[in-house]
C-alpha cells in the first residue's frame, strides 16, 4: 500500500518506525520483567 | 458510607452522564449515530479502546489477583502489542477502504452475504451473552459490599448507560469513556497512594517493595513451557496474540472504536496507543494489589472478604464461624511478628533471617489459608447455592474499610464507571451490528436514514434489556459465570479464522468458508463437551478448523 493511500503517521516518517516502536517497548518491558522476578527467585 | 461519599459517587456519575447525552445529542444520520461522523482523534480512539476492555471487573479483581496470586496474570496481556500491529497493517487498512460500518460488512465484498449473516450472528450471541456477564459480575460485588438488592444496581447501571448510548450512540460512548478513564486511573492511583502512606513509617517504599518481591509478589514472568499452566511468557506470546487479533480484529465492540477515527491515520495510531500502553496500566493496578497485601501484613485483614455473605452465615452456625475467626486472630499475632523479622532482614541484609522469615512466613500462610477455607465451607453448608469465592472482594473490602471519606465514593465511581464504559461499548456495537448487518441488509432494505437510527436507539435498549435481564437470572445459576469466560472462546476461534481466509485465501470462496465456519463450530463445541482440552485452545481449533475445511471445501469444487 502507497503511503498516501495509508496517511502519513504522526511523528515518525514510517509506519514502520512506529510498528517497531511498539514491539521494541514491548521487548524492553518483558526484560525489565524478568530481571524483576529473577531477583526474588 | 458518609454523605460525602454519596455525592461523589452520584454526583460523577451522573455528571458523565448527562454531559455526555447532553454534548451528542441530535444524531440524525446512520454514520453519525454508528461511526460518529468520523470525528474522533487517535488518542481519544486509543482511551475508547481501552476504557471498553476494562470492564468493572478487571478493577475489581486485578488487584485481588495480585494479592492472592502475584502479578503474573500480567503475561496474558503480552500478545496484545504484537496484535495491534498486525492489525494495523492487515484488516484496518481494508475496513477504511471499504467503509464499512461494521467488521462483518467486509465479509459480503469478500465472500457473499450469508458468511457475513453467519459471522454476526456468531458475534451477536457472544457479546450478547457477554454484555450480560459485564453487567452481573460487578452488580453482584458492589450490591454485596453497598447492601443494595441486585435488581437495584443492575437496573442502576443498565439504565444510566441506557441513557446516553440511545441519545448520542458511537460518540456519546467515545466522550464519557474519556471521563470515565480519568475517574477510573484517578481513583485507582488515590487508592496506591493510600495504601502505600498506611504502611507503618520505618518500612520504606524499598522496603515494601523488597517485602512484596521476597513474599513472591514480583512472579511477572515465567519462561518455563506449560500446557497446564495458564499464565507462562509463551501461552502468553502465542494464545494471547490470537485471542488480541480476533477480539480487537472482528469483535465490533472494539472494531466500532477506530472505525470511528478521522482517518486512517487516527485509527492506527488509537491501536499504537492501546499496544503502548495496555501492558503499563495492567503493570500498575496489579502493582496497586502488591501495595494492598503489603498493608494487609501490618493491617489485619477479615478472615473473609464478603461481609455480607459471613454476616449471613454467622446468623446460622456463630460457634463454627466465632472458633475460626478465634485461631485466625492468634495466627494473625504469630504472622505479624514474622513480618517485623522479615523486615528487619531486609533493612540489614541479613541473608540469613530473611530465609528463616520467608519459611516461618509461608508456614503460617499455609496454616491460614486452612482457617479461611474453613470458613468458607461453613459458609457453604449454612447457605447452600453460596458462592464462597471471596478473591473479587478484597480491593473492595479494603477500599470501603480503609480509605478516607471520599475517596471511597471515588473509588466506587470507579467500579461503576468501568462497568457502564464497557457495556456502553458493548450495546452500541450490537446494536450496530443488529441494525446494519441483519435489519437492514435482509429485513428493511430502504428507509429513510432517521428510520435507521431509531432501530439502532430500540436495538440498544433490547440489548441492554436482554443483559439486564440476563444479569438478575444469572444469580440462579451457579456455574454461569465460567460458562459465559469460555463463550468467547467458543466463538473467537471460527470468527478469526473466516477473516484470515478471507485475507489470505484468496481463492477461497463464500460457500466454502461457510460450510467450513460451520463444521469448525461444531468441532469447537465438540472439544467443549467431549474432551478436556482447556478452553483457551478453542481458539486454535476454531480458527485452523475453517482455514483447513475452506481449502479443503474449495480444493474439492474446483476439482469438481
Amino acid at each position: 500500500m502507497h503511503e498516501s493511500e495509508e496517511g502519513r503517521p504522526p511523528v515518525f516518517k514510517s509506519w514502520n518506525t512506529w510498528y517497531w516502536l511498539v514491539l521494541g517497548l514491548f521487548v524492553l518491558q518483558v526484560i525489565i520483567y524478568y530481571f524483576i522476578t529473577s531477583a526474588f527467585l | 458510607m458518609s454523605s460525602i461519599d454519596w455525592i461523589i459517587l452520584f454526583g460523577t456519575l451522573l455528571t458523565i452522564v448527562a454531559y455526555g447525552a447532553w454534548k451528542t445529542r441530535g444524531s440524525k444520520t446512520i454514520e453519525g449515530y454508528l461511526k460518529g461522523d468520523n470525528t474522533m482523534k487517535w488518542w481519544m480512539i486509543g482511551v475508547s479502546i481501552m476504557a471498553t476492555q476494562a470492564s468493572a471487573i478487571t478493577f475489581l479483581s486485578t488487584p485481588g489477583q495480585a494479592i492472592e496470586d502475584g502479578m503474573r496474570f500480567i503475561q496474558i496481556y503480552f500478545g496484545l502489542p504484537v496484535a495491534m500491529v498486525i492489525l494495523s497493517v492487515t484488516l484496518v487498512p481494508i475496513y477504511y477502504r471499504l467503509k464499512v460500518y461494521t467488521a462483518y460488512e467486509y465479509l459480503e465484498s469478500r465472500f457473499d452475504l450469508k458468511t457475513r449473516t453467519l459471522a454476526a450472528f456468531y458475534f451477536l450471541i457472544l457479546r450478547g451473552l457477554s454484555a450480560g456477564i459485564t453487567l452481573f459480575a460487578p452488580a453482584i460485588i458492589l450490591s454485596a459490599i453497598l447492601d443494595w438488592s441486585l435488581y437495584f444496581t443492575t437496573v442502576l447501571i443498565g439504565v444510566l448507560v441506557i441513557i446516553y448510548v440511545t441519545t448520542g450512540g458511537t460518540r456519546a460512548v467515545s466522550l464519557t469513556q474519556r471521563y470515565q478513564m480519568t475517574v477510573i486511573m484517578t481513583g485507582m492511583l488515590a487508592a496506591g497512594f493510600i495504601a502505600y502512606s498506611l504502611i507503618p513509617d520505618h518500612v520504606s517504599f524499598g522496603d515494601t517493595v523488597a517485602l512484596a518481591g521476597e513474599l513472591g509478589k514480583f512472579n511477572l514472568v515465567n519462561v518455563e513451557f506449560n500446557l497446564n499452566d495458564r499464565y507462562n511468557i509463551w501461552s502468553g506470546l502465542i494464545g494471547g496474540t490470537f485471542l488480541s487479533l480476533a477480539y480487537f480484529g472482528t469483535d465490533q465492540s472494539q472494531v466500532a472504536r477506530y472505525l470511528g477515527g478521522r482517518s486512517l491515520a487516527e485509527s492506527r495510531m488509537g491501536l499504537m496507543f492501546n499496544g503502548l500502553l495496555k501492558i503499563p496500566m495492567q503493570f500498575i493496578i496489579l502493582f496497586i494489589g502488591v501495595m494492598v497485601f503489603v498493608f494487609f501484613q501490618f493491617h489485619k485483614p477479615p478472615v473473609y472478604y464478603n461481609h455480607n455473605l459471613i454476616e449471613r452465615a454467622r446468623d446460622v452456625a456463630p460457634e463454627a464461624i466465632a472458633e475460626l475467626e478465634a485461631s485466625y486472630d492468634v495466627l494473625y499475632e504469630e504472622k505479624a511478628a514474622t513480618v517485623e523479622k522479615l523486615v528487619q532482614g531486609i533493612q540489614q541484609e541479613d541473608v540469613g533471617t530473611v530465609s528463616a522469615a520467608k519459611s516461618g512466613y509461608f508456614e503460617i500462610a499455609e496454616k491460614e489459608r486452612n482457617i479461611r477455607n474453613g470458613v468458607k465451607e461453613v459458609i457453604a453448608d449454612a447457605i447452600p447455592g453460596a458462592k464462597t469465592q471471596d478473591q473479587d472482594f478484597i480491593f473492595l473490602n479494603f477500599v470501603v474499610n480503609n480509605l478516607p471519606r471520599g475517596v471511597v465514593g471515588l473509588l466506587l465511581a470507579v467500579m461503576f464507571s468501568a462497568a457502564m464504559s464497557s457495556m456502553a461499548s458493548e450495546l452500541n456495537a450490537l446494536a450496530s451490528t443488529t441494525t446494519v448487518d441483519l435489519y437492514k441488509r435482509s429485513i428493511r432494505k430502504e428507509a429513510s436514514p432517521g428510520h435507521y437510527v431509531l432501530a439502532s436507539r430500540l436495538f440498544t435498549v433490547m440489548w441492554a434489556l436482554f443483559a439486564m435481564l440476563f444479569a438478575i437470572l444469572a444469580s440462579f445459576a451457579e456455574n454461569l459465570i465460567q460458562f459465559v469466560n469460555i463463550v468467547g472462546s467458543l466463538f473467537y476461534g471460527t470468527l478469526l479464522g473466516i477473516f484470515v481466509t478471507a485475507f489470505y485465501l484468496k481463492w477461497v470462496r463464500g460457500t466454502a468458508v461457510f460450510i467450513a465456519a460451520i463444521i469448525a463450530e461444531v468441532l469447537v463445541f465438540y472439544c467443549h463437551y467431549f474432551t478436556d482440552i482447556a478452553f483457551l485452545w478453542y481458539i486454535f481449533v476454531g480458527c485452523f478448523s475453517v482455514i483447513v475445511g475452506s481449502i479443503v471445501i474449495q480444493a474439492l469444487k474446483i476439482k469438481n
